[in-house]
């Protein structure tokens, strides 16, 4: 029980930073594609990248979720 | 009980299951995924080979389209990018064959019935997909790891590879030392578990919304449509997940071969701009 509560905080709290950072990196590169249309292609790999980087933490928390539940 | 209602509902396995024993070996649900996943891979590739078409039909150019896209973007990372696209595009191949195995129907849902020792019945799913496994993951972030590790003590020597990571001022080494080696061991946990972490936890939201919706598809009928969009949501996410895996690993041999090239590795980039946009097929890919 003590644990199912904490898995879900650990989830739901650890959810919000990584979200925030997506949503910040999305904007960002939109931005820059709304600018430059043609940087696409330039673009897209140092995008796709900072996305995995900034999903890790989420991933993270992820984890500790699914140690509290199963370990 | 309503606890043991809801687990009978939902299935939720963090370990691959065993679906028999060849001595002291288990053979695990999971390897059948992985085992389907290659053979997928060899039909595709005996296909294509068979007969292959300078002017490719709508079959082959469907097969082609992701390895053209993935050496479009290999070949622009660096200027010794032959030495390592097979890897990464055995990586990337491999990985989302392996994603969109769970998709398909039948995944997770047949089974064998198995009644474990306090009388729990439970299903074991004959088909789990292999990146659903953390062995699985492991394993390629390990492959993954062997290989940069191996470009950076090529770029550098041995001992050039331990200065590295010593770090610049030698006084700082007790410090820095053990900061850059949990850093690299960070990228091998980082790797494997992120696309574990997001191909089960696709799994248990697909399971989830169809466990909710079979709750109410009586009454509403159109409620199936609603795991159906998690579904095409977790072909992205396979998508996305094999792509950011090659992409990493690409990106840490990269920056090994780059460091130890003169003139570090800003200069290279900027060859590998130009080499890009020389390149038909990354113009391809990009367009």
């Amino acid at each position: 029980m003590d644990s199912n509560l904490a898995a879900g905080l650990a989830i739901g709290l650890g959810a919000i930073g990584p979200g925030i950072g997506l949503g910040l990196g999305v904007s960002k590169a939109m931005e820059a594609l709304g600018r430059n249309p043609e940087a696409a292609g330039a673009i897209f790999v140092p995008y796709i990248l900072g996305l995995a980087l900034t999903e890790a933490i989420g991933i993270y928390a992820l984890v500790i979720g699914l140690l509290l539940m199963f370990v | 009980m309503p606890e043991e209602e809801g687990e009978s509902l939902i299935h939720v396995a963090i370990e691959a299951e065993t679906l028999f024993t060849i001595g002291p070996l288990a053979f695990t649900n999971s390897m059948v995924g992985a085992l389907l996943a290659s053979g997928v891979l060899l039909l595709g590739a005996w296909y294509i080979s068979r007969h292959p078409m300078l002017v490719p039909g709508r079959l082959q150019s469907a097969l082609e389209l992701p390895i053209e896209m993935m050496s479009g973007i290999i070949s622009g990372s660096t200027s010794r990018w032959r030495s390592y696209a097979a890897l990464i595009l055995g990586l990337f191949l491999m990985i989302l064959v392996a994603n969109w195995v769970g998709l398909l129907p039948g995944v997770g849902t047949i089974g064998i019935t198995h009644v474990d020792e306090a009388g729990h019945e439970a299903v074991i799913p004959i088909v789990r997909p292999a990146s659903a496994d953390l062995n699985f993951t492991l394993g390629l972030a390990i492959i993954a790891f062997v290989m940069f590790v191996y470009w950076g003590v090529r770029a550098h020597g041995g001992w050039g590879y331990l200065k590295e990571l010593m770090g610049q001022p030698l006084y700082m080494a007790p410090l820095m030392f053990p900061i850059n080696l949990i850093s690299e061991f960070s990228r091998l946990i980082s790797l494997s578990m992120r696309l574990f972490g997001n191909i089960f936890a696709g799994e248990v939201l697909i399971a989830t919304m169809l466990a909710l919706t079979t709750a109410i598809v009586f009454v509403l009928p159109l409620a199936f449509f609603v795991p159906a969009v998690f579904l095409g949501l977790e072909l992205l996410f396979g998508l996305v997940q094999a792509l950011v895996f090659a992409l990493l690993a690409m990106t840490y041999i990269s920056v090994a071969i780059a460091e130890g090239q003169p003139g570090g590795h800003e200069t290279d980039h900027g060859e590998a701009d130009a080499v890009d946009a020389g390149h038909p097929a990354a113009d391809a890919a990009h367009a």
